[in-house]
């Protein structure tokens, strides 16, 4: 039986307006891409289920309005995230150029235990546009300077390596969670409360 | 999910294909077990409202009903089998269990009666039968009982084995197969754990939106009312209903006593800092003689520390015997800490220790009685602890000795508590908040204010009322706290403190009362106008009919009515473009209609003119743009050492998607050249020059740029001056290719060539429409520029209007302009933005599917030229974006919007009307529905209203479709002059009551509340709401009135 732990992955995907985050979260859970998107106002996620090393987790992605004058509602978003995505557009060098900021604020208003060891996860998406402004060779050095931040090009349009950065953000994420101490997994046992474990007994009938 | 399974038909008689039909329902069953099954194994527990248990009581319900006798059991009346429940009852003790079960629920609201034996029933939908004060019950309500009871396979076995009495020969549920599978099917459903408690492990489980309006729907036959039937000083409510205590409403209270008991558990919400079983305690209630064994635990939330103590009854589980013990609810016990000001303690090495809490109110709460084994002091150590930071222990329970050796401090708790020490000792605590100015007699700001005013007012309500029974107990332990003192000083002390307890109690009760009434007044009132106007004969709002009553001669007086007939009933669609000038203030009230023309007139010209100078700079915007374009991707192709970019790709402008009809040239050059040199000269200015004049013939000759190597020269006169110029161009266009061939092959020559030969495409103004009708025009004219001019003399054809042609000069455009780099980068920062905002705007409504969008980009840039201090933030285009399909003219929409913007730019970030907003639904909602805020305290705290920031920085514009934000703009503008210049937030609330039993229920969290909002975007319904939201503001009006 899986273990009873927490199994839910908070993800926040951050990066300026328009490099196309809100099409990434779509792309991954539903596997849709519109160009009929609204720019994001305030904040929203998606949830999908991923199973990882023969674990079922589910993943909750949160899109929020990527204006930096917004910034000061993330920390209510922030909070709680097991690993972060910053995203930038490889044909607009100015959204590669805030990704410092991007990550900096981050790590200030989530406030992670371990802000060195905090999971990023870069991705670096539009890549079936041309021209290209911002290399592969030049978005890796910079992750290389970032604690090896993983790296994916990625395309929400096409559904290019969408995917695979996914399950790679899920997998950062766990390990994260899987850390970080458990606190909240003790109870006192003085007292036997209703009897929590289950039964397998009959899930065997129904296998069909 | 859940319409699946319609009742209706099974019982009909099958023709050969019943074996099918049995299949089909086992295999219904199947499918339904197996869900459930994976569901508790992701998690801890199911929960009891998840669509896959209702989905498999259905399943079971459509097996139960095939082939029942009904009229040899005299079933027929009804379409479900709830009946047939109650008559197995009477041979099996499982069933009988249920069935009673079913029977109080029932019984315990009138109204309910029929829902359950009629599970098809759905009424229609939740915002009729307000006046219903229940809740609703689930479908399929015994065999869910059932199921969570952990009988159902047992009664299911029963009906198998008994099947011959109840069910015809050829029924599922007789078969010799089909029965026995059914049955054992259900074993194991039978044995998980259902819970209606939401931890943050299930959450992501919970069905969408659209599932939870549904099952709403389907599940209730009338909605619990809105707090707008309930009295708003509902006291008696309230002495009830403690913050976060879930015993004392008790229908459902199976549930309740399982979520309860959970909540005892160490979850996301409350650390658990202390738990000890068999604490003894007396409760203060007349049938109880001795103190009774109990659980005894200590939890930290965010608002602070509680104390619960449950009695043993309670504990042991919930499947076991049928013994009545909803009175052990009545002795369990709650108390808050902050409501707590001493401990008294009583240590006795014999027996272990008691502790009293006595409140600020004077009262004391039950002693509580530890067994021995230093658990008391465990205990207080736990709760000093626990205290901090905010709070403390005085005297502190671990003093920091020191020692012999200063050094070396020591911490020991006080001698009076350890047990070791001689026999009794008594000792008093005080629980001091560092937190001084919490002093509640200071506390003027409810905004300012954590904890909630009502909720204080309860609790000390609630105290005097309980006070009388434990008062006389509790002397006794004062006395022990002053064992020194003679007995007449004593008595004395005794009477004193009895006194000051009475008056205290009835004084706090009425400071409660009027401190809750006066905060209602004094910072609610302001939310509403004091003055009440009725809707009488209004609510058809204003028709056309209506209109030409009140626009006489062209001329519109009454605004008062103007106003009232709009906040009532809307405005015709057909007169919005009329009317809404006047209510936005762009119109004055009492201008004749040649006042307005003019008014238009100027309105337009003036717009003409800003939009002439910003889309000067905008031409200049474009070709640095390019420039630092090229210069990226020559850099990035200098970098990459593969040759992966083929050199035709590079062509393509991504700069602007809202003007698709980029052109190309054909003409290619290598791009893997830098260019330093082009880069110092260019950072070296610090202005653009600007020029105008001599620019006519730049397109063709480009030898001479280098003289002008620091200005930025546009030919745009050229362009303006006559059409001729354009097609000009076209000429060129075809000439300039070959003129760029006939160029020598020097590298760095090339890259430029490459670079100019992007072209630029703006949206422009053309010239005629400017003549002729006066009116700006706007086209997505792609103008070409000059194929062969040299690098840093960037010359640029884009189709401005002429202003030296026009009555209108704007000296910028005319004479040239110089723009200082910052101003170029500023607004050329926004205009990026703007258009990739534009590009996005409601590209689903048809008015912005294909058209249009150019107008939203310059009425946007016009206002961010104009604002350029503010600058566009996001959101804004989604404002101007209902004006702009209202009005379809550019000037007045600009007009329009200026003036809405007035107050919604306080909204933005820079602004401190959005933390008002929140601050006032905060107040709103523990005034006007108490129950709900509790919800939101209690499940993680999001009192913080974030997830409204949408409704209140757009005005619901996301919330609505168009037609309803057309309506719902009008009111609120008109709702100032009627009844509450913050009519947004009775629509905030008014969202919030709608689906008030979907968020109670379902005990929604922050996270369960944004999805839910976000799903449900576009889908309300308006008309209701707005209803509601003034009947909602007159609720207020009312009360502050009746004082
Ligand atoms: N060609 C292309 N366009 C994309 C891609 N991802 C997003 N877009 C477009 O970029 C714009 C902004 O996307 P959006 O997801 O709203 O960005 P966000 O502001 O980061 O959420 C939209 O017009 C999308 O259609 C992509 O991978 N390729
Ligand atoms: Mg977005």
């Amino acid at each position: 039986m899986a273990s009873n732990k927490k199994v839910l992955l908070k993800v926040i995907i951050l990066g300026d307006s328009s490099v196309g985050k809100t099409s990434l979260m779509n792309q991954y859970v539903n596997r849709k891409f519109s160009n009929q998107y609204k720019a994001t106002i305030g904040a929203d996620f998606l949830t999908k289920e991923v199973t990882i090393d023969d674990r079922t987790v589910t993943m909750q992605i949160w899109d929020t309005a990527g204006q930096e004058r917004f910034q000061s509602l993330g920390v209510a978003f922030y909070r709680g995230a097991d690993c972060c995505v910053l995203v930038f557009d490889v044909t607009a060098p100015n959204t590669f150029k805030s990704l410092d900021s991007w990550r900096d604020e981050f790590l200030i208003q989530a406030a992670p235990r371990e802000p060195d060891n905090f999971p990023f996860v870069l991705l670096g998406n539009k890549v079936d546009l041309e021209p290209r402004a911002i290399s592969a060779k030049r978005a890796q050095q910079w992750c290389q300077a970032k604690n090896n931040m993983p790296y994916f090009e990625t395309s929400a349009k096409e559904g290019l390596n969408v995917e695979q950065a996914f399950l790679a953000i899920a997998k950062n994420a766990l390990a994260q969670q899987n850390q970080s101490v458990d606190l909240y997994n003790e109870f006192p046992d003085q007292i036997k409360l209703t009897n929590t474990q289950k039964s397998n007994g009959g899930g065997d009938s129904c296998a069909c | 999910m859940i319409s699946v399974f319609s009742l209706g038909g099974f019982n009909i008689s099958m023709s050969g294909d019943e074996k099918d039909y049995k299949e089909k329902l086992i295999v219904a069953v199947k499918k339904e077990v197996k869900q459930v099954m994976e569901e508790s194994v992701t998690r801890k527990f199911v929960h009891e409202e998840s669509g896959s248990v209702t989905s498999l009581c259905g399943a079971v319900e459509n097996c139960l009903s095939q082939g029942l006798r009904r009229r040899a059991l005299g079933l027929f009346k009804t379409s479900s089998t709830t009946a047939l429940l109650h008559k197995v009852a009477k041979h099996c003790s499982e069933a009988n269990r249920i069935s009673k079960k079913v029977q109080e629920i029932e019984n315990s609201d009138p109204n309910r009666r029929s829902s359950s034996s009629s599970d098809s029933v759905s009424k229609p939908t939740l915002k009729k039968n307000l006046s219903f004060p229940s809740s609703p019950l689930p479908r399929f309500l015994w065999i869910r009982l059932a199921l969570f009871d952990k009988q159902l396979a047992k009664i299911i076995d029963y009906l198998v084995s008994n099947a011959s009495k109840y069910y015809d020969k050829d029924a599922l549920v007789a078969d010799p197969d089909y029965g026995s599978i059914l049955s054992s099917l259900l074993v194991g459903p039978c044995a998980l754990d259902y819970s209606r408690t939401k931890s943050v492990e299930q959450f992501w489980t919970d069905p969408p939106a659209d599932e939870l309006v549904k099952m709403h729907r389907i599940s209730s036959g009338h909605s619990t009312p809105p707090s707008v039937r309930r009295p708003i000083l509902n006291f008696g409510r309230s002495l009830n209903t403690s913050s976060d205590d879930p015993l004392l409403s008790r229908n459902n209270s199976q549930h309740i006593a399982k979520d309860y008991v959970e909540s005892l558990h160490q979850n996301s919400r409350a650390a658990l800092l202390f738990g000890k079983n068999n604490v003894l305690v007396m409760p203060a209630k007349d049938d109880v003689t001795e103190p009774m064994p109990g659980y005894l635990s200590l939890h930290q939330t965010p608002s602070g520390l509680t104390i619960k103590w449950t009695p043993n009854q309670l504990m042991n589980g919930f499947t076991e015997e049928s013994q009545d013990k909803s009175i052990y609810w009545d002795y369990a016990l709650q108390v808050r800490l902050d409501e707590i000001v001493y401990v008294h303690c009583h240590q006795d090495s014999e027996a272990g220790g008691t502790i009293i809490l006595v409140g600020q109110d004077g009262v004391q709460r039950p002693p509580i009685h530890f067994p021995k084994g230093g658990h008391m002091l465990a205990f207080l150590s736990c709760l000093e602890t626990g205290l901090l930071p905010r709070g403390r222990l005085d005297p502190p329970l671990w003093s920091q000795r020191a020692g012999a050796n200063s050094t070396t401090k020591r911490r020991r708790p006080l001698p009076a508590l350890s047990e070791t020490e001689e026999a009794t000792k008594d000792y008093v605590f005080r629980i001091i908040d560092n937190s001084d100015h919490k002093d509640i007699f200071k506390r003027k700001d409810l905004m300012n204010v954590k904890a909630s005013l009502p909720t204080k007012v309860r609790v000390q309500l609630c105290s005097t009322s309980t006070s009388s029974e434990s008062s006389s107990k509790s002397f006794s332990i004062d006395q022990q706290s002053v064992p020194d003192s003679p007995p007449s000083v004593y008595i004395q002390a005794v009477c004193d403190s009895m006194k000051k307890q009475i008056i205290s109690r009835a004084f706090y009760g009425w400071l409660a009362y009027c401190r809750h009434l006066s905060t209602v007044r004094t910072h609610l009132s302001g939310l509403v106008n004091g003055k009440i106007i009725n809707g009488d004969g209004a609510s058809e709002g204003i028709t056309v009919e209506k209109w030409a009553e009140l626009c006489t001669d062209g001329v519109v007086t009454d605004y008062a009515e103007v106003y009232r007939y709009t906040y009532f009933g809307g405005i015709a669609n057909e007169l919005r473009t009329q009317i809404w000038p006047y209510l936005l203030g762009h119109y004055k009230f009492g201008s004749t209609e040649e006042q307005r023309k003019a008014l238009d007139e100027e309105t337009k010209q003036a717009y003409e003119n800003t939009m002439s100078e910003w889309l000067a700079v905008e031409a200049i915007v474009r070709q640095r743009d390019k420039e630092d374009q090229a210069h990226a991707i020559a850099k990035l192709s200098s970098e990459s050492t593969s040759g992966d970019h083929a050199p035709n790709e590079l062509h393509r402008d991504l700069s602007n998607e809202v003007f698709e009809d980029v052109i190309t040239d054909d003409e290619d050059s290598e791009s893997d050249h830098d260019t330093p040199n082009r880069k110092n000269k260019k950072t070296r200015e610090n202005t653009i020059r600007y020029e105008s004049e001599e620019e006519v013939d730049k397109g063709e000759t480009n030898k001479d740029c280098d003289q002008q190597q620091n200005n930025v020269q546009r030919n745009d006169t050229g362009a303006l001056n006559s059409s001729k110029i354009l097609s000009v161009e076209e000429e060129e266009e075809a000439t300039c290719n070959n003129n760029c061939d006939n160029l020598e092959p020097d590298p760095r020559e090339e890259l430029h060539d490459f670079i100019h030969n992007v072209i630029v495409t703006n949206a422009s103004v053309d010239i005629s429409n400017i003549e002729t009708e006066g009116h700006v025009r706007n086209h997505l004219d792609a103008v070409t520029e000059e194929n062969n001019s040299s690098l840093d003399t960037c010359i640029e054809t884009h189709g401005l209007a002429s202003p030296a042609r026009s009555a209108c000069v704007s000296p910028a455009s005319s004479n040239g302009g110089i723009y200082t780099q910052e101003l170029l980068k500023t607004f050329g920062l926004n205009l990026h933005r703007i258009e990739k905002d534009v590009q996005r705007c409601d590209r689903n409504y048809w008015y912005f599917a294909n058209e249009n969008l150019d107008k939203l980009r310059n009425v946007m840039c016009t206002y961010v030229w104009e604002h350029l201090d503010i600058g566009y933030m996001q959101g804004m285009c989604d404002l101007v974006a209902p004006l702009l399909v209202t009005f379809d003219d550019e000037s007045l929409t600009y007009a329009c919007f200026c003036h809405l913007m007035e107050r919604m730019i306080e909204n933005f970030p820079n602004g401190n009307a959005m933390d008002c907003h929140f601050a006032n639904m905060r107040s709103l909602i523990q005034i006007l529905d108490a129950e709900m805020y509790e919800q939101m305290h209690a499940h993680g705290d999001y009192t913080h209203f974030y997830f409204c920031y949408r409704w209140f920085l757009l005005d619901f514009k996301r919330e609505l479709v168009y037609p309803d934000v057309f309506t719902t703009w009008e009111i609120i503008w008109a709702a100032q002059h009627v009844a509450s210049s913050h009519f947004v937030l009775f629509l905030a609330l008014a969202l919030l009551e709608t689906y008030r039993d979907i968020i109670l229920s379902n005990g929604m969290d922050f996270t369960d509340i944004i999805k839910f909002f976000n799903e449900m975007a576009e889908r309300h319904d308006a008309v209701a709401v707005l209803k509601l939201s003034r009947e909602l503001v007159l609720q207020l009006q009312l009360l502050i009135e009746n004082k």
